[in-house]
């Protein structure tokens, strides 16, 4: 069997291949490292800080410990014996045993201490994502999860203030933000990367999430947990705002909607309250008052529309309202066939909805 | 030429009881699955139990006041009636390990007369617990649990029925005689679940 | 009784001896044509369908994640429609977890361990014979179903209440959940032959403390099965009659509980991943002893580890929810227990190197997958670790960085171990070498293409990637890590077709096998390649931990076994002391008849509820049958001595044999 000897270098070659392999996949991607939206490692808030500190000293101990791992065992290739491959298997002296035995238990003993180090520092960063604090200055929002969009509301002791949006949270800045999470229909995963990590939404259960933004932002979260057909265009925007700007985001999103001002607005009103739109969609203030699909009272305020997928402007709410399967296939929202003057003025009226 | 030692098997009998049989190992590994399903629809019932304030839940109506715990009649008839089996299922092993044809014979008789009545009186347990399978969670758990029970009181009974007709007709050889011992662990197997899952569905919500 | 005798000749066969293998070959023979397919017990014939099956399969869920990776290359790609992706990457986990992991393993169990064993054949060769059936009928179901676009599409696991009757119409669910029971009878009837095979039918002299560890691991999957597999047949059946007849399992409204599901399904999930890992644990012990020609260092650790993992597997699966509401401290408990585990698998793996370390290693192809397990397999193992960790979970959770660490563990853990087995066994179960050139190129393709595909996951997930998503939006920034994971899938599957290339070669230009082209120390390699169909002639007495290295000259056997009925010895659990010449059924029909019967009663079953009965009904007619029928012990069958067979079926076993 000389041939295998022909086939690889020698042990030592094939090591080294291996070994430089590695390096260039690591290398190559831990260049391409970026990109912050929705990165677990571009941390905001105190959560999400605290789990990436978590994450880096894993990270480095794991590393060390499987360059120790993959060393030793690149190292034995090339210490390998030379003999026949026809020899009969001689035993090895009781000294050498002893000796392996003694490396074997240190080593067993080392993954001991730190999977201990790792059970301890989890279970401390665990303690304080969950600690309770002083939430008085906090918000509380409840989101419900629907296949395939966020309904977002924001509760109050004075009845008049609580209000409901869809897919587009704003929260203050610097200030514990209680999530209480709710599933209508299946269940989906509340995440939001850079604030946390995420919950999930169980129908028939409530559960709870409190998170915090520590700097002004736009931070991207997304369903992660498979929810069906559009489960990949779930997704949400936490705007996270100074105090005064969000109280007077909140204060206008309590207001009913804008009153149609233009005969366009008011042509385009018409056509909403007089179409199908009616069956699924609540505006405050008129007499759409259905919940099956995002409250639009206040649509134009958004950034986005159809759970984060499009941008919210003319031509895209266009083709959305037109027809959202070509979009997303398998939403709930049917086509709507308008005539082009229904649409423009339709248009005109959702615009307007700020 | 050399020479080399050599172990006579040609003595050695073909089939013997207990674990000396693969099918004494094969019964049992077959009973410790079963078992572990049992394990964990007990487990699947004290779980659903949680999201109850009341278990079982009240009836849904107006008129006579029903208890909505499941009657004991039946269940305990059941219970009562295969308890008692297992010492004829005793004895029908042991006529079996002494080869004694006629005692297997006619134990294994009344045996499959208990095992139909053990099943017609199943059939009336269900309709003791006072909810349908589609009712609720507490209903579907139930029937649930006693249909995989009366599953095996099927097979149990047909297990017995071969084995009967077997005895009766084919030679008492010593194979059949270890399937006799192999269907009396199973036949305590049932016995010993019902023991256990009775007590969970009739008797833990009146105590529990 | 038992009796010693001397004075027979150890290296020539007398005339006696060469009449007796004729009758042997006659009585062990598998009948002809395609009623002896159907009614073939033998052990070896059985194990090769399982593996060709599960390989096939293998393949199927290649091309489905390679359609995956092509949808995924670019963002906003319309390769596939959502509808199609879900389908495609359900039957793509379904496929691999439940048609090709599991019963792969099956099969190198239910080929190797009666020989390793000592045995002429498993326990219980009907039972094999119906298990294969059973599942073959399972993957039947499923992609029949999935070629005329009604697969399900709900997820491997398929979680409620959207795998439930409110969000999944249609009977997609519903045949998800019978190859379920498909599969999972048959994984179960493996595990009771297997059970039954090691621990009555050793051969005499083996006893447990000398058992192969590949024997061990065997041993310890099986019973992993037995008390997992219950767990996923009352998932699937509470979905089912949910589905089917209206129960409220996971129905809030009427007391159900979604979170059950999980619990359910998890408790057999988890310990489901160390099924398909331990028998991989089993290959490396083998393949390290032979190829390092060394013993294993620390026998004993490894049992022990081996059975510690078992154990520790069922405590972990909470860990597949921390992100559902459960109570913190009962999650910290499944976090200690998940890093727990870790121990036992590194014992193992630093008792490998110190095998090694030192030792005469032998560089061929089966020892490069060992390697390259070991690198893969670690990294794997370590973000297992990283997963672990409540906290840590909460970000990763559901996302492509769990991809990634599922993929390492199991395509590290498993499937390299299994394709060194391939090279490692193949010889012995075809009669022919593979290529260590074509070898080397399999194995290199398979590790550079495999990192490529699912390390940048591991970036992907912590970018905020979800699982699942059929399509992404291109502000992320993940196009360029997709296309980089797509192109690794090309070089993976080029490895993967590379070994479909030396299996084709082999087949006819590869080397021709002797018994023991490795110098292996395992029984196997003391029979011709392949085996006769009685395994052994002369049933060997064995001397130690690795029987063929510890062989005296004496070399001493067993006689006294039928030739002319299929008989086997059957000896005790603890020392393999001989108790019963166990007699074994031959060729019968009745296993697939049963297989049928279990068809009928679970495909029609999810079209109305009669189907259970008429089921019992067609099952007890089949029981009586087997009951009362020939158990053809003489295999009347084969009439006729079988006509010229290649010549290495001949019993040149003992003039091959070393020094």
């Amino acid at each position: 069997m000389t041939n295998s000897k022909r086939h690889i270098l020698n042990g030592y070659g094939n090591g080294q291949r291996l070994l430089a392999v590695l390096l260039l996949i690591t290398v190559s991607l831990t260049t391409s490292c970026g990109g912050g939206l929705q990165s677990a490692l571009n941390p905001a808030g105190p959560q999400s800080q605290h789990i990436s500190q978590l994450w880096w000293f894993m990270l480095i101990v794991c590393t060390v410990v499987f360059v120790v791992v993959l060393g030793v065992t690149l190292v034995l290739l090339v210490k390998k014996a030379q003999g026949s491959p026809d020899e009969l298997p001689e035993r090895e002296s009781a000294e050498s045993q002893r000796r392996k035995a003694f490396i074997v238990v240190a080593a067993t003993a080392a993954t001991i201490v730190i999977l201990g180090a790792f059970l301890v520092d989890s279970f401390l960063v665990g303690r304080g994502l969950t600690a309770a604090l002083d939430r008085k200055q906090g918000v509380v929002i409840e989101v419900t999860g629907h296949q395939w969009w966020w309904e977002v509301r924001y509760p109050d002791v004075d009845a008049s203030s609580i209000f409901t949006t869809a897919n587009e949270i704003h929260i203050p800045v610097g200030v514990p933000v209680t999530f209480t999470l709710k599933a209508s229909d299946v269940i989906h995963s509340f995440w939001v990367p850079n604030l946390h990590g995420k919950k999930d939404l169980i129908p028939g259960k409530v559960s709870t999430i409190w998170l915090q933004a520590d700097k002004p932002g736009i931070y991207r979260g997304q369903c992660a947990e498979y929810c069906g057909h559009q489960h990949a265009h779930m997704a949400l925007w936490i705007f996270a705002e100074p105090r005064e700007q969000f109280d007077e985001w909140r204060r206008n999103q309590i207001q009913s909607a804008v009153k149609p001002a233009s005969d366009s607005e008011k042509r385009g009103q018409q056509v909403f309250l007089t179409s199908t739109c009616v069956t699924c969609h609540t505006i405050n203030g008129t007499s759409a008052g259905a919940n099956i699909g995002p409250n639009l009272t206040h649509v134009a305020s958004r950034n986005t529309i159809a759970a984060a997928t499009l941008p919210n402007d003319r031509d895209h709410l266009a083709s959305w309202v037109d027809d959202s399967q070509q979009i997303k296939p398998g939403n709930r929202m049917p086509p709507n066939k308008f005539r082009p003057e229904e649409m423009q003025a339709l248009l005109d009226y959702l615009q307007s909805l700020k | 030429m050399s020479t080399r030692t050599a172990i006579d098997v040609s003595n050695l009998p073909h089939h013997g009881f207990d674990t000396f049989d693969t099918i004494w190992w094969g019964n049992n590994l077959l009973l410790a699955i079963e078992t572990s399903m049992f394990v964990l629809l007990i487990a699947t019932y004290y779980y659903l139990r949680q999201n109850f304030n009341l278990w079982p839940p009240p009836l849904a109506q107006l008129t006579a006041p029903l208890d909505p715990l499941p009657d004991l009649s039946f269940g305990t008839a059941n219970l009562v009636l295969l308890l008692l089996s297992c010492g004829l299922m005793f004895w029908v092993d042991l006529s079996a390990r002494r080869e004694s044809r006629a005692g297997a014979q006619i134990g294994l008789v009344i045996c499959l007369l208990i095992g139909a009545i053990a099943i017609v009186l199943r059939s009336f347990e269900f309709s003791a617990v006072k909810f349908r399978w589609d009712s609720n969670a507490y209903g579907s758990i139930v029937w649930f649990i006693l249909g995989m029970h009366m599953f095996h009181l099927i097979t149990l009974s047909c297990e017995t029925l071969l084995l009967t007709i077997w005895s009766w007709t084919r030679p008492f050889d010593m194979k059949h005689r270890v399937d006799i011992t192999a269907l009396a662990v199973y036949w305590y197997w049932v016995v010993g679940i019902w023991i256990v899952l009775y007590s969970v569905i009739y008797l833990t919500p009146r105590f529990g | 009784m038992v009796e010693r005798s001397q004075n027979l000749p150890v290296d020539a066969y007398t005339e006696a001896d060469e009449r007796e293998i004729k009758e042997l070959e006659r009585v062990w023979a598998c009948p002809p044509g395609i009623i002896g397919w159907f009614t073939d017990t033998d052990h070896k014939a059985i194990a090769l369908r399982y593996v060709v099956t599960a390989f096939v399969f293998f393949l199927f869920g290649g091309i489905e994640a390679a359609l995956m990776r092509i949808q995924l290359a670019r963002p906003e790609n319309h390769f596939l429609n959502p509808d199609l992706y879900n389908q495609v990457f359900t039957v793509h986990g379904t496929t691999m977890m439940f048609l090709f992991a599991v019963p792969i393993m099956t099969a190198l169990g239910v080929y190797l361990v009666p020989l390793m064993v000592g045995a002429r054949d498993v326990a219980f060769p009907r039972l094999n014979n119906y298990g294969y059936f059973v599942y073959l009928i399972g993957g039947i179901l499923l992609y029949v179903s999935f070629i005329l676009n009604t697969g399900p599409d709900a997820g491997w696991f398929a979680y409620v209440p959207l795998s439930g009757p409110g969000y999944s119409p249609g009977k997609r669910v519903d045949i998800w959940a019978q190859m379920i029971t498909f599969t999972e009878i048959s994984a179960l009837c493996g595990a009771v032959v297997v059970i039954g095979t090691i621990f009555k039918m050793r051969a005499p002299g083996m006893s447990l403390h000398r058992l192969p560890l590949f024997v061990w691991a065997q041993l310890v999957t099986s019973f992993m099965i037995i008390f997992a597999m219950p767990a996923v047949m009352l998932a699937s059946s509470f979905l089912a009659s949910d589905r089917l007849i209206d129960t409220h399992f996971f129905n809030p409204a009427e007391g159900g509980d979604a979170i059950l599901y999980q619990h359910m399904f998890w408790f057999f999930g988890h310990p489901e991943v160390y099924i398909i890992f331990i028998p991989a644990l089993g290959f490396i012990s083998s393949i390290v002893t032979t190829f390092a020609r060394r013993r294993i260092f620390g026998y004993t650790a490894m049992v022990l580890s081996l059975i510690a993992t078992a154990f520790l597997g069922f405590g972990l699966w909470v860990h597949h929810m921390f992100a559902t509401p459960l109570p913190q401290l009962g999650q910290s408990f499944f976090t200690a227990a998940s890093m727990m585990i870790a121990i036992p698998s590194g014992v193992q793996i630093f008792c490998w190197i110190a095998t090694m370390w030192g030792a005469k290693l032998n560089i061929k192809t089966p020892l490069l997958f060992v390697l390259g397990f070991v690198a893969i397999f670690v990294l794997g193992g370590l973000t297992g670790v990283m997963l672990a960790s409540v906290p840590l979970d909460l970000q990763i959770h559901d996302t492509f960085f769990v991809v990634a660490h599922l993929h390492y563990v199991l395509i590290g853990g498993s499937v390299f171990p299994l394709f060194g087995a391939f090279y490692y066994w193949i010889p012995k179960w075809t009669g022919r070498m593979l290529s260590e050139r074509l070898g080397h190129w399999n194995f290199w393709l398979m590790f550079i293409g495999f990192n490529l595909v699912f390390f940048p996951m591991h970036q992907l997930g912590l970018q905020g990637m979800p699982r699942r998503v059929y399509t992404y939006l291109p502000n992320g920034g993940w196009g360029s890590l997709n296309l980089l994971a797509s192109i690794g899938a090309l070089i993976l599957a080029l490895g993967v077709a590379v070994f479909i290339v030396n299996f084709l070669w082999a087949r006819r230009f590869g080397l021709i096998a002797n018994a023991n082209p490795w110098n292996a120390d395992t029984l196997e390699w003391s029979l011709a390649s392949p085996p006769p169909d009685y395994n052994f002639y002369r049933i060997p007495v064995v001397e130690g931990s690795n029987a063929l290295w510890d062989r005296s000259a004496e070399n001493p056997v067993v006689v006294g076994l039928s030739s002319t009925k299929r008989e086997t010895l059957v000896t005790s659990v603890v020392d393999a002391v001989p108790e019963l010449r166990y007699e074994l059924p031959g060729p019968s029909i009745w296993p697939l008849l049963l297989a049928l019967a279990t068809a009928e009663t679970f495909i029609v079953g999810i079209f109305t509820a009669w189907a259970f009965a008429i089921g019992a009904v067609l099952t007890f007619g089949v029981f009586i049958g087997w009951f009362f029928g020939d158990p053809n012990y003489e295999n009347v069958a084969a009439k006729e001595p079988p006509q010229s067979e290649e010549p290495h079926r001949a019993p040149e076993v003992l003039r091959a044999e070393n020094a």
